[in-house]
């Protein structure tokens, strides 16, 4: 991350949450709903209190389920208004239905969803198989690593859905529990910043909107050439999105003195010649070990996702091309694969690579911690793989029993 | 109901002062009750209603086709699951936005009183901003004929069907309207298509209450292909839905019941049921069941419009 002092901000210590609770503040929405999950509940009661305060001048609805949330920001989006709303886990699984139609009518709603399982056995615990779950439902995922991103990228998403030319719902995840509940420092922009920072959505043409008298339907029937007109209308968005996030974090940095790259962020990379693929709050583990094994004179380095829908397809291939060997982090599970969903989908690009070897690694599920042991152990595995070393295609990190009597 | 002026059967049509929206032609069955429905609400509202919808009978109609329309009405077709909540992103925006509004979620009784009741249920708990129509047609009849909350008991439908072991559905019907008025919203109601001055009355009541929050209209809308009776007689089985009590007309302001037409002789349950083909299985037995249910809510209603009077809602919750 690219950072440049200004006095445009005051550092607070606070949790992802509260983060996530204040930027939707700074963003200055219409209509926030809402419904109480662990562990995303702490913004709306944030938001809540703000809304009791007067600080906060939104029409605050608590739905009675995530289902309305999902609805009722849909609607009050396409009415014209600057709309957020929070989930987790089986919040975001119960509002799908709304969740696939706030794509299809390009409704650019912000949501938060703090990462959690979605499993039979009830686990109240991280991991990214929500956010998986719901990858290909038309929405841009956007993915933070500590709570200052959290912050930025909530406000970069409205910059982002909202822009005339994309149109197009934003997701920003990050861990729960890692990164929900961890109070650390975070550079809390001022209102006129961020006034500034989002006055360009003003200055372009007006969305449609669905207003009384307007004689304007929304939600028909789309039959044959008028759906497919709509659907690749939808696609170009997501494509057009790349290089506009890039745009949206340089014009961030000008602001805010921080850029992060945009769609990837690349930790040590120039020489590297073994990769890490990660995404999330283990990227800040990640590198710590980067640093210990550069100093043991180990060329290994970081591309952490931050934009995963639309996949950055291109952008990887520009950083991994040459490289010896990447180890793709994953957690959560592609069930139908053994190798974890993001290396199954960066696999699609491999003969863009060069020649660059691929391994998985599937960790960080149900709040196994993804300790420095374990990525020192990612690295070694994919040391070896460069250096021509018969390794496993498949690795689950934190329990060895997937990798005998011959596993996956 | 009300005096009506001389040498008139009717006011109603003091009440049409908007023009109606609808295309003339439109794909709707000969004799539909919902068709007669939705050209009469904006006719009384006005053209300005941002209108709501899910997948239902009304759908083909108000949905269109891609950029095509059969109506010129502010519309947006939605899921079932969550038709009031979409309702109530609309009302809430346009306050915060300050634009007038009446937003009216119009859905069918599979919406209202099966798959989002949850979310009907919510946004009168919540006293949402705008007018919640259900139009009753007792199941699923647009995906051909399926058993709903509201199908009454008797009733036979493509998943109630008759066989060696089934006479139809074997439950009662549920009071969608009683459980609306018992949220204490501003505004809940009864109406159907053979009393159609009552049903504007309470239309005009209904946009006054959303003023003060959540306004719930139960529509009886019979349907001739589902149901099996002519298509000339939609309006006589409305009529003659009331005239047996099979579907009271009342109306409640923050829960006060009160009946809006009040008949004195109630007629037996088959004066209805022989003119409908879903019913024509049942056997006397079988129909005194139906009418004890009928007797019973009815009894129901009286009681608790008499109570009412009694126990005073607290005047400071009233709005």
């Amino acid at each position: 991350m690219n950072t440049k002092t200004q006095k445009k901000s005051q550092i607070k210590v606070i949790t992802g949450n509260a983060a996530a609770a204040i930027a939707a503040k700074l963003a200055r929405p219409d209509v926030v709903a809402a419904y109480p999950i662990t562990p995303q509940t702490e913004i709306i009661e944030q938001i809540s209190q703000f809304h009791a305060n007067g600080e906060m001048d939104c029409e605050l609805i608590t739905v009675e389920g995530e289902n309305s949330a999902m609805n009722a920001v849909m609607a009050a989006s396409l009415a014209g208004g600057r709309v957020f709303t929070a989930t987790s886990s089986w919040g975001l699984v119960f509002m799908y239905d709304a969740v696939l139609a706030t794509a299809g009518a390009r409704a650019p709603v912000v949501m938060v969803n703090v990462n959690r399982e979605t499993p039979g056995i009830i686990a109240v615990s991280s991991g990214q198989q929500d956010m998986i779950s719901t990858r290909d439902a038309g929405w841009i995922f956007l993915i933070a690593e500590d709570c200052q991103e959290v912050l930025d990228l909530v406000l970069q998403a409205y910059r982002l859905a909202e822009d005339y030319d994309i149109q197009v719902p934003v997701m920003v995840h990050y861990d729960g529990f890692y990164l929900s509940y961890l109070s650390e420092g975070v550079d809390v922009p001022f209102q006129e910043d961020v006034d500034a920072f989002l006055s360009v959505l003003k200055d372009q043409p007006e969305r449609t909107k669905l207003v009384p008298g307007g004689k304007l339907g929304c939600g028909s029937h789309g039959i044959l050439g008028g759906y497919l007109e709509l659907r690749y209308k939808h696609v170009s968005a997501m494509e057009r999105s790349k290089a506009k996030f890039n745009q949206i974090d340089q014009e961030f940095f000008e602001i805010f003195g921080r850029s992060y790259g945009g769609l990837i962020e690349e930790y040590r990379m120039e020489d590297a010649e073994v990769v890490l693929v990660g995404s999330g709050s283990m990227c800040g583990t990640i590198k710590t070990v980067i640093d210990e094994k550069r100093d043991a004179g180990i060329k290994v380095g970081l591309l952490k996702i931050r934009m995963y829908r639309p996949f950055p397809g291109e952008a990887m291939v520009a950083a991994l091309k040459g490289k010896k060997a990447i180890g793709v982090v994953d957690r959560s599970l592609c069930f139908g694969f053994k190798g974890g969903p993001i290396y199954t989908e960066l696999k699609a690009f491999e003969t863009q690579l060069g020649g660059s070897k691929m391994i998985s690694f599937i960790d960080g599920i149900a709040n196994t911690d993804i300790t420095t042991a374990n990525v020192g152990t990612m690295i070694d595995t994919t040391c070896d793989l460069a250096a021509g070393k018969e390794v496993r295609e498949v690795t689950w990190v934190s329990y060895p029993e997937a990798q005998e009597e011959g596993g996956l | 109901m009300t005096e009506q002026k001389k040498g008139k059967l009717t006011n109603v049509l003091d009440y049409l002062k908007h023009e109606d929206p609808f295309s003339k032609g439109v794909a709707f069955c000969p004799g539909c009750g919902l068709e007669l429905l939705l050209r009469f609400i904006p006719q009384v509202l006005g053209n300005d209603i941002v209108m709501t919808g899910t997948p239902s009978c009304s759908a083909p109609v108000l949905l269109g086709q891609n950029n095509q329309s059969w109506h010129k009405l502010s519309y947006f077709g939605t899921l079932m699951t969550g038709a009031a909540a979409n309702a109530t992103g609309l009302a809430r925006y346009y306050r915060k936005a300050k634009i007038d509004n009446t937003v009216v979620c119009f859905n069918g009784d599979g919406t209202a009183a099966d798959i989002g009741f949850g979310n009907l249920s919510g946004a009168a708990e919540r006293n949402e901003p705008f007018i919640y129509i259900c139009y009753d047609n007792e199941g699923y009849m647009n995906t051909g004929i399926q058993k709903s909350g509201t199908t009454p008991f008797g009733a036979t439908t493509t998943t109630t069907p008759l066989g060696s072991a089934s006479k139809g559905k074997n439950l009662r019907r549920m009071n969608l309207a009683l459980k609306m008025a018992m949220h204490k919203i501003p505004y809940a109601a009864t109406a159907t298509l053979s009393d159609l001055e009552d049903l504007a009355k309470k239309l005009l009541k209904a946009k006054e209450a959303k003023k003060r929050g959540f306004a719930f209209l139960h529509v009886f809308a019979p349907c001739t292909t589902g149901w099996g009776y002519a298509p000339e007689n939609t309006i006589e089985v409305c009529r003659r839905a009331v005239k047996t009590n099979y579907f009271p007309l009342w109306e409640a302001e923050n829960g006060k019941i009160r009946m809006t037409k009040t008949v004195k002789k109630p007629k037996p349950v088959s004066t209805y049921t022989e003119l409908i083909k879903k019913f024509a299985h049942l056997n006397e037995a079988d129909l005194q069941i139906l009418q004890d249910d009928i007797d019973y809510e009815y009894c129901m209603l009286g009681g608790l419009s008499v109570l009412e009077g009694e126990c005073q809602l607290p005047v400071s919750l009233e709005d």
